[in-house]
């Protein structure tokens, strides 16, 4: 992976939208592509929280480290 | 019906082709559009997933310890983390496409003579993957011709991605999950057996989440859970003996029988369809 403080944030950035609509599923405000058109959506919402958990993974991979 | 799930789940001839498929032609009296449905697949999905926990037990701590140690030092530095951050970018694909499209997927296609079709295409599959397959292989013994590739560690990442995004495919009934990223192991250099093994991790967190986040549905729903407890036991136990005696067999063996054995029960049940419906 390309080691990049600015790709470090947007990854970073990426994962706090995640988070946001993870937590949007979960309360039942977002409705976009979901079988039923009320309620909270638990599958949307951990889907989402696990992408934000990747995000936050990618972010620590690509942020510049002192060599070992 | 538990013993079928489990047992065809993990070989690679579509659990899902199966379910739809047999209790159509034996008349068996459960709709699949049943309300208790759903959730009686959904145990029998955790018996399997617990299974394949209990089978890679000590893989999946090292995995889990392998994922944190490597999330948090922002770098790879063993086997056990490679692998842990490869299931990762492999579940992800599937995950997404589960989540947004499974339901739209298997309502389009959940029709016995469907199931049929794709059961044959799935075996065509399989056997293509084999053909490719022996493209690449040099030695004359079995034992030669798989040591000149890879275990699952080394798998990269981009391939790991599109193995993943192929278990998409298994929603269509009578294609395998396991056929589908068994077979894209192969493509991507692996051993027969290892590519067996990361079929199998890959499926864990897969089956799991999408069985658990059921199960607090199954709780309120009124179904008799002494009997789908049961099955989910039976499943588990036939996922078990599946798995162990899959990755003996793919020491040596190929996805070959199973592509034709796919064909032959989908044409089977594609007779029988016609002229007994």
């Amino acid at each position: 992976m390309t080691r990049s403080r600015s790709v470090a944030v947007a990854l970073g950035v990426v994962g706090v939208v995640f988070i946001i609509v993870a937590a949007l599923y979960a309360l039942g405000v977002l409705q976009i592509a979901t079988s039923s058109s009320s309620g909270p959506h638990y599958k949307h919402a951990i889907l989402f929280a696990v992408l934000a958990v990747a995000s936050f993974v990618a972010a620590n991979f690509a942020r510049p480290k002192p060599a070992l | 019906m538990g013993l079928l799930q489990g047992a065809s789940e993990l070989f690679p001839v579509s659990s899902l082709g199966h379910a739809v498929l047999v209790p159509s032609l034996l008349h068996w009296s459960f709709k699949q559009s049943d309300p208790s449905f759903v959730p009686f697949l959904v145990l029998l999905h955790l018996g399997t997933a617990t299974a394949l926990l209990v089978l890679y037990r000590q893989q999946w701590v090292a995995l889990v310890r392998g994922f944190f140690t490597a999330a948090i030092a922002g770098r790879i530095r063993n086997d056990s983390e490679r692998l842990a951050m490869l299931l990762l970018v492999g579940t992800i694909p599937a995950a997404i496409l589960g989540v947004f499209l499974e339901s739209r997927i298997k309502s389009l296609f959940a029709s016995p003579y469907v199931a049929a079709g794709f059961l044959i295409v799935n075996g065509l599959l399989m056997l293509g993957f084999e053909l490719l397959r022996r493209r690449t292989e040099r030695g004359a013994s079995r034992t030669e011709q798989e040591a000149h590739f890879a275990s699952a560690e080394r798998i990269s990442f981009r391939a790991a991605a599109i193995v993943g995004a192929c278990q998409a495919l298994a929603f269509i009934p009578g294609i395998s999950r396991s056929g589908v990223t068994i077979g894209g192991g192969l493509i991507a250099g692996l051993r027969h057996q290892e590519a067996a093994r990361f079929s199998f991790l890959l499926a864990t967190p897969v089956i799991l989440g999408a069985g658990l986040v059921e199960v607090p549905g199954l709780l309120t729903s009124g179904v008799p859970i002494g009997e789908y407890v049961a099955a989910a036991i039976l499943s588990g136990i036939a996922a078990y003996a599946s798995a162990r005696f899959l990755l003996r067999y793919f020491r040596s063996g190929r996805l070959d029988p199973y592509g034709w054995y796919c064909i032959a029960a989908g044409l089977v049940g594609l007779a029988l369809l016609h002229f007994n419906p």
